[in-house]
């Protein structure tokens, strides 16, 4: 009897102990994220920091840096669009990489940190692991994860606006559609489009190459898109 | 009543938007009636009508068109939501999220490869690039000997190819657009003596903003929401978007409706997205929810018309691959035609080429590395282009599974050694037009290999037995076969008409119902044989 009840302790005081290890790894310790996410805790916004660090890091001509790029507002509202199960996927990328150090080290002091907390050098050599790794289901990882961020990361305004690669800026059209929907979950009381609205795209010149972009990308700030 | 062949769309010739400031808006008022959105829907939904067409993309949209400008009563359905220019999202990636099936996320499995279906009023056409292809007899040929099919044919479809290019204004891609990255093709097509040409769309006055995969801001590309469905509306069709259909309704052999839910806008028609329940009757069923959404609903409705054991198998793509030249000096690639010239030079081999362009967010993906290695590779994207292959795989095949609770299906797909020879082919032909273009060098996106070659005798390397699946980064573009059409009932799931060979009255108007993968575009051919069905479905009614 006394044996079983000293069992129970024994797997009781292991599971707190446990918990607690995990509840330490996985939420504790992390700043403060920055206002105005929805979907986002502070442990993600770090782990994406950190890789945006490494990832996108400074002097390479480009005008924002990974960790100016504001990469945790624009994963979040990527996540927020997201139906539920991809939301969940896209996740558990992100926790993947924070803790996968828990079973692939760093090889630096203090390898088993978690990937927000190891020096950037340690940073690049994790990710480096996992980008050439013979296999193509952990490459995929790799590949995933620096697409969630280079999604964000060049197409931050700044950065498209100084490569050229911002969109024209063209008037909108009204064509039929324009004519006979309202916008997407509007009422169609709220289409106060007439006919004579309707533009005939025969009617336009092509753009000139050198013409100007849409005024969005012509700031700098991804809040102001 | 029409012929098969029907006849030409006097109410909707081309000159019809120039005309418009002449017209009436009688038929506005009328027409946006018929347009159901989700605001408007508040409680359960019946209705009733001669036929309802699953699917608004360019398969449904002509077949509800037909029906209607035939005189029947049409229910169009679909689940995703009308856009407006105003709903189109400028970033990439978030556009995707908005207009894509499982928020642009869904892969193969088997054989790794992305794969996209879009939700959206007009289907893929509202975000894919416009190209429109006749496929040449040799491949309707292919269907004939191995599927048992003896009016599919080009000389039967051309007149349906012929009506649906003139209502769409279906043109080469004029030389004022194309870009220089579109022209650079062209001359290395001329420098190594292939052949090419500029690309048909289905586009009236494009412009060249390159974003065809995002949606028109011009309004040029004619989707099916500013074309087929708009007319289908003024014939009389009425219009039911956000609704998504989980089953089809039968008794013995008929099909006698079809029954779902009322979806939220994005929910990515999840459980917990799902509102209302609706049901429609009708007297017969066109499924034109894609390749792989109609097997699914298939398989949900009780296994229905799968006499065959076909429903969802013999699954096709067309496997892309793409490399990136740099070239010396900017070639503006934000400028020009999404996809504006292609070669068919290779078509009896397997392949097509094309020019590519999509926004850069999206390209960078496949770029290797990382650091500042990956962030110079993005300050070369101006002067850069990307010509892409698609492959006919048509020994490459595969399976559409259902998911339990899921209207999205798991696609099991597998590379065939040949087709992979053919992929292998296809880049090392990229790879030298690059270099007879002018390119400096090549980001061939294949792994294991060189990250950038500068040497066409590098490029070799791509064109050996070393190059595996898993090295190269595929997309799966174009999905066929999983409904094959087959004249013997007990190897496919339709005949020539698009019927379904257990029902009497249930038809599939999608790329499912191809016998083979046609190695190239499939979106005209679709139309054509939606068109073909949807006359001979309206003298059946």
């Amino acid at each position: 009897m006394l044996g079983s009840v000293f069992t129970a302790f024994l797997v009781i005081g292991a599971a707190l102990v446990l918990a607690i290890a995990f509840q330490r790894r996985c939420f504790a310790g992390y700043p403060a994220p920055p206002p105005g996410l929805a979907v986002l805790h502070r442990g993600e916004v770090a782990f994406i920091q950190a890789a945006a660090e490494v990832l996108f890091p400074d002097g390479a001509g480009l005008p924002v840096v990974g960790v100016d790029a504001h990469l945790p507002l624009y994963v979040d509202h990527h996540l927020s669009a997201l139906p539920p199960r991809q939301r969940l996927q896209i996740r558990a990328l992100l926790a993947l990489f924070e803790h996968v150090t828990l079973v692939q080290p760093a090889g630096v002091p203090g390898g088993h940190d978690r990937f927000s907390s190891l020096p950037p050098a340690a940073r690049i050599a994790v990710l480096e692991r996992i980008s050439s790794h013979e296999t193509l289901s952990i490459r995929i990882l790799f590949t995933a994860l620096r697409a969630v961020l280079s999604l964000g990361y060049l197409g931050h305004p700044a950065n498209l606006r100084e490569l050229g690669l911002a969109p024209f800026e063209i008037e909108p059209a009204v064509s039929d559609a324009e004519l006979l929907f309202p916008r997407v979950g509007a009422l169609p009381l709220s289409n106060r489009h007439l006919l004579a609205d309707r533009t005939d795209p025969t009617h336009r010149a092509p753009l000139d190459p050198d013409g100007p972009r849409h005024r969005a990308y012509l700031r700098s700030s991804r809040d102001s898109r | 009543m029409s012929d098969e062949r029907g006849g030409a769309d006097p109410d909707f010739a081309p000159e019809r938007v120039a005309n418009a400031a002449s017209e009436s808006g009688d038929w506005l008022a009328a027409a946006r009636e018929r347009v159901r959105v989700f605001a408007q829907y508040d409680g359960p939904i019946q209705e009733k009508a001669d036929v309802v067409v699953v699917g608004s993309g360019p398969c449904g949209a002509v077949a509800a068109y037909e029906l209607a400008r035939a005189g029947k009563d049409v229910i169009l359905v679909e689940e995703g939501p009308p856009f407006t220019v105003r709903d189109f999202e400028l970033d990439g990636n978030l556009s995707m999220t908005r207009t894509m099936r499982e928020g642009g996320l869904r892969m193969t499995r088997g054989t790794t490869m992305p794969t996209m279906q879009a939700v959206a009023l007009g289907g893929g056409s509202l975000v894919n690039s416009a190209i429109c292809v006749r496929p040449p007899q040799s491949v309707f040929d292919r269907w004939a000997t191995g599927f048992e099919l003896e009016r599919t044919n080009r000389e039967a479809l051309d007149p349906h190819f012929d009506a649906i290019g003139a209502f769409l204004g279906i043109a080469p891609t004029p030389d004022a657009v194309q870009g220089r990255r579109n022209l650079l093709f062209r001359d290395a097509c001329d420098a190594l003596g292939l052949s090419s040409e500029p690309i048909a769309r289905n586009v009236r006055g494009c412009r060249g903003s390159g974003e065809c995969f995002t949606g028109c801001r011009s309004r040029a590309k004619q989707s099916m929401d500013v074309s087929y469905v708009p007319a289908a509306l003024r014939a009389g069709a009425r219009v039911m978007t956000s609704l998504q259909v989980q089953a089809v309704r039968h008794v013995g052999r008929r099909a006698t409706g079809v029954a779902g839910h009322v979806v939220v806008p994005f929910s990515g028609g999840s459980r917990v997205g799902r509102t209302h329940r609706f049901s429609i009757d009708a007297k017969a069923v066109v499924l034109a929810a894609g390749c792989t959404a109609t097997p699914v609903l298939l398989r949900h409705s009780g296994n229905l018309a799968n006499r065959s054991g076909q429903v969802g198998r013999n699954l096709q793509f067309h496997p892309g691959v793409a490399i990136a030249g740099v070239f010396p000096e900017a070639v503006d690639p934000q400028f020009g035609a999404t996809q504006g010239y292609q070669s068919l030079a290779f078509l009896d081999e397997g392949f097509k080429l094309e020019t590519l362009w999509a926004p850069p967010p999206l390209l960078s993906m496949r770029f290797p590395g990382m650091g500042a290695e990956l962030q110079a590779r993005y300050a070369e994207l101006p002067r850069m282009a990307v010509w892409d292959a698609i492959v006919g795989a048509n020994r490459s095949l595969g399976e559409v599974r259902v998911r339990p609770w899921s209207t999205n299906p798991v696609l099991h797909w597998r590379l065939h050694p040949e087709d992979l020879a053919i992929l292998r082919r296809a880049l090392h032909v990229i790879a030298r037009l690059f270099f007879a273009a002018g390119a400096t060098k090549i980001l061939p996106g294949v792994h294991g290999f060189a990250e950038q070659m500068v040497r066409e005798e590098e490029a070799r390397a791509l064109d050996s037995p070393a190059v595996r699946p898993e090295n190269l980064v595929m997309g799966g573009n174009h999905v066929f076969c999983t409904t094959r059409m087959h004249g013997d009932p007990t190897r496919g799931v339709v005949d020539e008409d698009g019927r379904c060979h257990d029902l009497e009255n249930l038809y599939i108007a999608d790329t499912g119902i191809f016998p083979m993968c046609p190695s190239v575009n499939p979106m005209w051919t679709g139309m054509a044989l939606a068109r073909r069905q949807a006359l001979t479905l309206a003298n059946r009614l």
